[in-house]
């Protein structure tokens, strides 16, 4: 029974066997060179890649980049982004600079600069009394230097972070209007009240709204003991009324300014990715925006963050016959150079994972809104070689193999 | 079994009808008022643009009970103004950091500092001995004598371990709340 592996006599073997034999080994060696051709090339392209980015970055100030990390950081997580900041050489480390840079406020989100405005610790309070001092309030009455301090940044929901932000701002619009009211804790004690009404007023969940009268009684005393007049009250409630306190639309959020001015925008029913168990694929209507080369698609016009990103790479367009999709005015994107679509969508958790598209699919509500859809699509399609040239070869390997 | 859920919604249905019971949130800064009202919140419509305020909630927690709940506090200067809020309250939940040791005195002035005023007389009150997940909580009943509840004679009281980050315990708060707020009701109309 016993054989020996290792050797063997070749005239064991058929003529044909033999034959067999030398072609595996020709075809052995000929794998073997294309194996270092790709090492070769590989080596090649991740070479020319750094140095793109070597270049890119040098072009791109990266102080510049940094910036903008530590902002978009910010955005996510206000410590960490000043942490951030102030460890590159951003940002001196001084709550007078760290107020300055939250009151330009460029590209940052409104409520996480409250955010950091509220927290209960020492530095944040002193930028809390910085920030509050480069307001500008002369000659202002209180409820328009409220308006204009409340647009700086979204102040947040807790009465304890509140009171601290009224108290501040009292401070300083008392310090510039000199004789409006007879101590700062008046102001601050009817500033605080004004976000009360605001609160009572305009908050849907508030279902008893207060009458004028209700709004003066409960002012009632807080001027060292005596009454504000009820004029100056009746004032206040009516402006708040009439208009409820507002902070910017546009809150520097980055993905805010890439949707500002796209390509194209509209509504679009896309179909979802096909299914293992092969079942019928449905249709969700989604907000498409066409911009930077990109296809974004949201829930809801209003949402901030897309549930999907389809980089327009290295794929095309084509439109469906009628017969083909159960949809009318259908187009489609597929991929030119592999099976799936480099994509990336968020999923039910809210974490961002790969898309499974290897085509996808819309429909328009119009044959007009798809040739215009198509249209511009197809402008904004790029095409990179590297991606395709990877593609092949990843597809001549795997039939090789 | 049956006895006693039909008591039980016998309980809340006078109060279905109702405009919501108006309930204050109170505790000190960090002990999580905020992520318990929006994990009983009840629409969760995050489209409309939040009004610029305090935060306010229509709270559902049990079926045909609405709470209106206000995350009230701040120093002693603003008291007077809510005050004027404490007029129609029929419950108070009181927040504690249960993992906050050094503030929990802090926390017991604060609270009998509300319950002090003429408008809260009797109004009951739920204890929610929160962060119960943090190594060094104190349990609730620890939470209890070191907020000396006991002195709490004049009005029900309830004391509830949970965890707002969970959810644990806040539907048990709430739904004893429901019940301290109908007994009150009762009592006083």
């Amino acid at each position: 029974m016993e054989t020996n592996t290792n050797t063997f006599d070749l005239s064991d073997l058929t003529l044909e066997e033999q034959q067999l034999l030398e072609s595996i080994r020709e075809r052995k060696q000929k794998l073997i060179k294309e194996i270092q051709e790709l090492k070769d090339e590989i080596a090649e392209v991740s070479n020319e890649m750094e140095t793109i980015e070597v270049s890119d970055e040098s072009k791109n100030n990266p102080k510049n980049k940094q910036m903008s990390i530590g902002k978009k950081k910010f955005n996510m997580d206000p410590k960490k982004g000043i942490e951030y900041l102030i460890d590159h050489q951003l940002l001196v480390n001084d709550q007078e600079e760290v107020a300055k840079f939250l009151y330009q406020g460029e590209g940052l989100n409104k409520t996480a600069i409250g955010d950091y405005l509220g927290e209960r610790n020492d530095f944040n309070i002193a930028v809390l009394k910085s920030f509050v001092n480069l307001h500008e309030f002369s000659d202002m009455i209180l409820v328009q230097a409220l308006r204009q301090f409340l647009w700086s940044f979204r102040l947040p929901g807790e009465a304890q972070k509140i009171d601290r932000m009224m108290e501040c701002f009292a401070e300083r619009y008392c310090e510039l209007n000199p004789g409006v009211f007879t101590s700062t804790d008046t102001c601050y004690v009817l500033s605080f009240a004004i976000i009360m009404l605001n609160t009572s007023l305009h908050n849907p969940s508030v279902k008893d709204k207060p009458t004028v009268e209700r709004f003066i009684s409960m002012n009632r005393g807080i001027n060292d003991g005596g009454d504000l007049p009820p004029e100056l009250l009746t004032s206040l409630y009516d402006s708040i009324k009439k208009e409820p306190f507002k902070i910017p639309e546009d809150d520097g959020n980055d993905l805010m300014h890439t949707f500002f001015n796209p390509d194209k925008e509209g509504w679009l029913c896309k179909q979802g990715a096909k299914k293992l168990s092969g079942r019928i694929k449905n249709w969700k209507r989604r907000w498409f925006i066409l911009n930077d080369n990109c296809l974004y698609y949201f829930q809801f016009t209003t949402d901030k963050e897309p549930k999907g990103i389809i980089p327009l790479e290295n794929i095309s367009i084509r439109e469906v016959p009628v017969d083909k999709s159960n949809k009318p005015f259908s187009f489609e994107l597929f991929a030119t150079g592999q099976d799936i679509i480099k994509a990336c969508k968020v999923d039910k958790e809210g974490k961002v994972v790969e898309g499974k598209h290897n085509v996808y699919r819309m429909s328009a509500s119009t044959a007009e809104e798809k040739e215009e859809w198509i249209r511009c699509i197809k402008q904004s399609i790029s095409e990179n070689p590297f991606y395709d040239m990877l593609a092949a070869r990843r597809k001549k390997a795997a039939h090789v193999k | 079994m049956g006895l006693l859920l039909s008591r039980l919604y016998s309980v809340f249905e006078s109060f279905s009808s109702e405009t919501p019971a108006r309930i204050l949130m109170l505790g000190l800064d960090a002990a999580g008022k905020t992520s318990i009202l929006y994990k009983v919140k009840l629409n969760e419509n995050v489209h409309t643009i939040p009004t610029i305020g305090f935060n306010v909630e229509t709270v559902e927690p049990v079926k045909g009970v609405s709470f209106t709940v206000w995350d009230v506090g701040g120093q002693d200067k603003i008291r007077p103004l809510w005050r004027f809020y404490y007029q129609n309250t029929e419950g108070l939940i009181y927040v504690v950091d249960s993992s906050d040791r050094e503030r929990i005195a802090e926390s017991r002035e604060e609270l009998f500092g509300i319950l002090d005023s003429d408008e809260m007389r009797e109004v009951p009150v739920v204890v929610i001995a929160n962060k119960q997940d943090l190594p060094n909580a104190l349990k609730p009943s620890e939470v209890a004598d070191l907020m000396t509840l006991r002195k709490l004679t004049s009005r029900k009281w309830f004391i509830q371990a949970a965890c707002a980050t969970t959810g644990e315990g806040i539907f048990e708060a709430m739904s004893e709340m429901a019940n301290m707020v109908k007994e009150y009701q009762a009592k006083s109309h």
